[in-house]
């Protein structure tokens, strides 16, 4: 009946002021808690051993600029997946669902519709998967892991159907110019400018809003928040479609970096978004996860393969130090939340 | 007492979980073949009890004695090495393995160690099942295949399949029909000719008498009569025991049902509460029921929540039930006797076979909590922590969660007046700390309960349901939960009260239904019947006609329920 | 290059070997035969007139990648193409355990001839020597198989050789300058052909001691991970004078990280043969200055041969009456002199 007590369950929030009414700033502070700031320090940590080992190449804006892009559409995929997770779900189906909207937004067909149509089509193709898996797990009954594991299958298969596994050239000028230097906005790529604007869309949604409320709600303790009265099922599908969505934009912002559509795009996108949000401070089991935190291990991770193909490593060793990285981030964290 | 040391003496035995003091200071002395029985109302400390003597928790403070010498009982396997063997209520066996593997779980008989030798696990298996009469379960069966019966069977299998010299059942027959009880004491009675001591843990007076030799009776988390003899203690004296209370819980008065005539109105229960008085509720929530609602004095009120033949097939039988603004309905019954799943039918947590709830008149969509949350229904079900609170939030979030729109505008809250309207329904509850900040796990149990009463309040609900209200909430904290809970009720509120303190449904309700096996046995205004009377009919002992209570003496029920409002 | 030609002239090359024609397999699905198909008069050597039926197994693997597709589809349209031939092919799959399946469902169905390019030549060594034993020729196609008695005939391109041919293209374009840079995008690293193919090219290299390989990341094969490794390493290195890319998919990604680092400074080599590759280079506006074969084609030439074996015929253009245990493709460049010969044989 009660769940087995874990040893050392992940508390975040600092003790909370004393006093009723908390300031501006003190809510603040109290919301820059232990964990963003571990991570803020992991990351600091990250820019000294870059700035040390590759002086020129690391610390300049070219590079700034290049680790904010390749952050960018994995980015966008893990703010979706940590609302999933907040919500007590998973979603493996998000480098399915992100290469099935490229490529079928490449297709010579949709690409005749131009900017639009690619655009279009790639938020469609997203929010239509979403809505498959909110459907199957909200009123199907069907566990995420299991119902998203489908759809990792038939969506990569589907992209392939399409692909025929051929690389689709993406021939609109508007949308390739978007990735290039030309496009800058104020020294920021538009691939960035996204990213920031989902994360404060999904920062927004997720603390300022009933929808971040209930997905918190349902994730902390679905019974409860279906005796509260909140419509859990509905509160499920809205939040796969919310995934699907943002992997639609990150399939339209990898289109844009890449020139192209791929069957073979966001490859194990699933595991580094559920890594980035887990290290964010994202509780696997639900209840509680910020986007600020996955947001920064997304750039952990990125900054951390920026480094390694700096100072050019070995694949093998960039993937040990990865795997060591993430339990070391985990552990450490552990550690502080509960000292 | 023999010169032969008692096979186990457990002395002054402590334990306690956050905010309750479970057991304090039992004494439990058990000699070797003798069944020795432990009774006790919910809640007395009967399984923290087992649980210590299985291992399972590590007491406070106290002493165990195991055939002379001392011992630490460290974990259940150190209490199986011993030789103590513990049949839980809850079966724990493993549904995907086969008999023989759940009985000899943790000690399969393996050649060189490691390889398990299936055959020979399944023979003594079947050796096993055939000396509990039960020749006839195959060992090689999946245990999920079994009936509920059939496994109790298996769950004493495994316990004998140890060198068992004590053996302790929580409430071994509440799964099992008559014939299977007679079997079950026959193997009893196998076990102590044999040496073997029996606890044995039960709610049913007869099976004492059957086959106890002795009788511990705790109450409140202490043994108030250690080592009676089961046979020549008169029952009365033992209903006595398990209901005489060292502590005298403090009612506030009840204002005079609103069916009645001579509804009173808003009761002096204000002044005695220690909070703000109710005036200034309406605008925190209660806008649905007004105070112009409350009991107008000389017409009857009409019924706020009306149910009608609801039932749920193999839970409780068809109910009707009406309650009316400035109501409390208490539910009294034993665990399992449906108290819970009829509170959650109403809800529309669970789907009723057939019958329907209504609210003023508009029948509920059935099965759906929406529909009755919208309509005004709240409840505070038994399992706080499982099935309403968000532990990881703070209190502001426990109370919002049913009434976000009211402080949202297209989606988004107003954090601001959230955090406002959150403080001014805890504080109308007097929560304790005074800051609807702080993470709602920090607050001790009846203050949590308090958020989710503060959560329906906000929600502007008319009809509360309150499953165990003061389950794990210390005694000090109760009184102060009963005067909230009442003051809400002259407020306009229709409550239906769960709760297997008997105590507190007399002392709270204005009417009790007493329930027995999903069936309403007896209905009668509170100040008609007494502690005694429901334990009765609650506890089916032989004695069940209308004048039972004339069978048994003790303090008067009100005596234990009065008390009036500590002025 | 006077040792390019005469190697050339030693291996069974897809184009080079122009004689037979009919075996050279440099032919797309259009097949525009060459004119000199003429040639061969030898008895009992295959050719284009039909002859005995043979049935073909094909078993491949899953076509997810651009190579691997044009693999399937030179086999399936070579197999079209003669009248005596029934090409029985089945879905291709990664799964080692499903694609022996396969290929025992072919056994089953008595084939004639079995060409199989397995997901891994290793695991799939087992059931190769099983159809051998039960008389059925395989054509073991790139990845080899464990044993020799697995297959009666190998095919298959040349990794090393594709590194080593990348190196000296790149070693003669640089040979005057000093102190040149190289960079390297090897391909997917878990994979025994990318070790062989930097092994191929750090050997070529060595012939120039005024060449320094100064980067190497591995990409996945797959255009993502083309345009986020290759940006690091443009980030990484400043100035260089060659990049050699593993392989034309993953230099779409390439290519765009370059597009989108404002980079020319530096020239590249690309791998494997993609169409988009060849039209990049044939318009010459970019870095990319070459690719390397790892033909395609060589499906289409495994088709030939199993049809040869399976109406007991040898191959033109050779004196031996028996067709060869082991065929090893050479990889030619491509570059903007040669590119409209190999324009056709590009895979999309």
């Amino acid at each position: 009946m009660t769940q087995p007590a874990s040893p050392a369950r992940p508390v975040t929030e600092k003790s909370p002021p004393a006093d009723g009414a908390p300031s501006p700033w003190r809510s603040l502070l109290a919301r820059v808690d232990v964990r963003t700031l571990s991570l803020l320090g992991v990351l600091a940590v990250l820019v000294v051993i870059g700035g040390v080992t590759e002086p020129d190449a690391f610390l300049d804006t070219d590079n700034l600029q290049l680790i904010l892009t390749q952050a960018s559409v994995i980015g966008v995929v893990t703010v979706g997946m940590t609302f999933v997770i907040i919500s007590g779900g998973i979603d493996l189906s998000v480098g399915a669902i992100v290469a099935l909207a490229s490529v079928w937004a490449t297709t010579v067909a949709t690409q005749e519709y131009g900017f639009a149509g690619i655009l279009f089509t790639a938020v469609v193709v997203g929010l239509g998967c979403g809505l498959v898996n909110g459907l199957l797990i909200a009123y199907g009954g069907m566990v995420p892991f299991i119902a998203t594991l489908a759809m990792l299958a038939s969506g990569r298969g589907l992209a392939l159907e399409i692909t025929d596994g051929k690389t689709q050239m993406v021939t609109v000028d508007g949308v390739l110019k978007l990735g290039e230097r030309d496009s800058y906005v104020l020294g920021i790529p538009p691939l960035v400018l996204v990213l920031a604007a989902v994360t404060v869309v999904g920062w927004l949604l997720l603390n300022r809003t009933t929808f971040g409320r209930r997905s918190v709600a349902v994730g902390g303790n679905a019974e409860a928040a279906r005796l509260a009265g909140i419509d859990v099922r509905r509160q499920r599908l809205y939040l796969y479609l919310l995934s699907g969505l943002c992997c639609g934009i990150a399939a339209f912002l990898l289109i844009i970096l890449s020139g192209s559509g791929q069957n073979t795009n966001g490859n194990l996108y699933e595991l580094d978004a559920i890594a980035a949000a887990i290290i964010g401070g994202t509780l696997l089991s639900g209840g509680r996860g910020t986007i600020t935190g996955s947001v920064l291990g997304v750039l952990i991770f990125t900054t951390i393969t920026n480094i390694f193909a700096l100072n050019n490593l070995e694949t093998a060793v960039q993937q040990i130090a990865k795997g060591a990285i993430i339990v070391a981030a985990v552990l450490v964290q552990r550690r502080t939340a509960t000292a | 007492m023999a010169p032969e040391p008692p096979l186990l003496t457990m002395s002054g035995i402590t334990k306690s979980f956050p905010g309750v003091r479970a057991l304090d200071g039992v004494d439990l002395h058990v000699q070797a073949g003798e069944v020795h029985c432990l009774l006790g109302q919910n809640g007395a400390g009967k399984s923290t009890l087992i649980k210590v003597l299985a291992g399972a928790h590590q007491p406070d403070g106290g002493t165990i004695a195991w055939r002379g010498d001392k011992v630490t009982l460290r974990s259940p396997i150190a209490a199986m090495r011993l030789g103590i063997a513990t049949i839980y209520q809850e079966l724990d066996l493993v549904e995907g393995l086969s008999v023989a593997e759940n009985v000899f779980l943790g000690h399969e008989p393996t050649t060189a160690g490691f390889m398990v030798r299936g055959r020979a696990a399944r023979t003594a298996t079947g050796a096993l099942l055939k000396r509990l009469g039960h020749g006839e379960i195959d060992p090689a069966r999946l245990v999920g295949d079994l009936s509920a019966a059939q496994q109790q069977i298996v769950s004493m299998a495994r316990a004998l399949s140890h060198e068992v010299r004590l053996i302790v059942m929580d409430e071994p027959s509440a799964a099992l029909d008559p014939d299977e009880v007679d079997n079950l004491f026959r193997i009893v009675a196998d076990l102590t000719a044999d040496g073997v001591a029996v606890v044995h843990i039960s709610h049913r007076l007869e099976e004492i008498r059957r086959i106890g030799d002795r009788v511990t009776v705790l109450k409140d988390g202490r043994a108030v009569a250690v080592g009676l003899p089961a046979d020549s203690t008169p029952t009365r004296e033992v209903i006595a025991l398990m209901t005489g209370r060292n502590v005298e819980y403090v009612f506030p008065e009840r204002a005079e049902p609103a069916a009645t005539p001579s509804g009173a109105g808003p009761s002096d229960a204000g002044p005695s509460g220690a909070g703000p008085s109710g005036a200034g509720l309406s605008g925190a929530g209660l806008s649905g029921a007004g105070p112009a609602d409350v009991a107008p004095p000389v017409q009857p009120v009409p019924p706020v929540l009306a149910v009608q033949g609801l039932a749920r097939d193999g839970e409780f039988e068809p109910l009707d039930l009406e309650l009316r603004p400035g109501e409390i309905v208490g539910l009294a019954g034993l665990v399992g006797s449906g108290r819970s799943e009829i509170l959650e039918t109403i809800f529309g947590a669970r789907k009723p076979t057939r019958g329907r709830v209504s609210l003023d008149g508009r029948v509920l969509r059935p099965g759906s909590v929406r529909a009755a949350v919208r309509a005004g229904i709240g409840l505070a079900p038994e399992e706080r922590k499982a099935q309403a609170l968000l532990m990881l939030e703070s209190v502001t979030r426990n109370v919002s969660v049913s009434s976000l729109s009211r402080f949202s505008y297209g989606g988004w809250v107003d954090r601001g007046k959230e955090l406002r309207a959150a403080r001014e329904a805890t504080r109308e509850l007097s929560l304790r700390p005074d800051n609807p900040a702080v993470p709602v796990r920090t607050l001790s149990g009846g203050n949590q309960q308090k958020a989710v009463l503060a959560r329906w309040l906000l929600r502007g609900c008319r009809v509360l349901l309150l499953d165990e209200p003061t389950r794990g909430v210390d005694v000090g904290a109760r009184a102060e939960l009963y005067t909230v809970i009442r003051r809400l009720a002259d407020e306009g509120l229709a409550v239906l009260l769960v709760s297997s303190e008997v105590p507190e449904v007399l002392g709270l309700a204005d009417r009790v239904l007493v329930l027995r096996e999903g069936r309403v046995v007896h209905t009668a205004p509170a100040r008609d019947l007494d502690e005694h009377r429901v334990l009765d009919l609650v506890l089916a002992s032989a004695k069940d006609g209308p004048d039972g209570p004339d069978l048994i003496e003790g303090p008067r029920g009100p005596a234990t329920t009065e008390g009036g409002p500590a002025s | 290059m006077p040792e390019f030609t005469s190697r050339r002239g030693l291996l069974f090359g897809a184009a080079a070997v122009s004689a037979g024609a009919v075996l050279t397999g440099c032919t797309s699905n259009e097949s525009k035969d060459e004119g000199d198909t003429s040639g061969d008069n030898k008895q009992a050597v295959a050719d284009d007139k039909p002859g005995k039926r043979v049935t073909i197994g094909f078993a491949g693997p899953q076509a997810d990648h651009g190579w691997l597709n044009a693999i399937n589809d030179q086999a399936k349209s070579r197999a079209k193409k003669y009248q005596d031939v029934t090409l029985e092919a089945t879905e291709g799959s990664n799964d080692t355990a499903a694609q022996i399946g396969q290929v025992e469902t072919l056994i089953n169905k008595k084939v004639d001839v079995l060409v199989i390019l397995p997901a891994d030549g290793k695991a799939l060594t087992q059931v190769g020597l099983k159809a051998m034993k039960a008389g059925i020729p395989v054509v073991n196609l790139d990845r080899i198989f464990a044993s020799a008695q697995a297959y009666r005939c190998w095919i298959g391109g040349d990794n090393y050789g594709m590194g080593l041919n990348a190196g000296r293209y790149i070693g003669e374009k640089l040979k005057d300058k000093k102190n040149a840079k190289v960079v390297e995008l090897a391909g997917l690293d878990n994979l025994e052909l990318t070790k062989q193919r930097t092994k191929g090219f750090d050997d070529a290299l060595k012939n120039y001691a005024n060449i320094e390989k100064v980067a190497r990341q591995a990409a996945e094969f797959t255009v993502e991970s083309g345009q986020s490794k290759m940006s690091q390493l443009l980030q990484a290195q400043k100035g260089f004078d060659a990049l050699w890319n593993h392989d034309d998919d993953q230099g779409v990604g390439a290519l765009r990280a370059i597009e989108q680092a404002g980079r020319d400074d530096f020239m590249m080599v690309g791998g494997a043969g993609a169409l988009s590759a060849f039209q990049e280079i044939k318009q010459d506006r970019g870095v990319l200055k070459a690719t390397v074969l790892y033909p395609p084609t060589m499906a289409a030439s495994a088709i030939d041969l199993a049809r040869a074996l399976g109406q007991g015929k040898g191959v033109s253009g050779m004196a031996e009456f028996e067709i060869p245990a082991s065929l090893t493709l050479y990889s030619a460049v491509v570059d903007k002199d040669n590119v409209d010969q190999y324009m056709s044989t590009g895979f999309k």
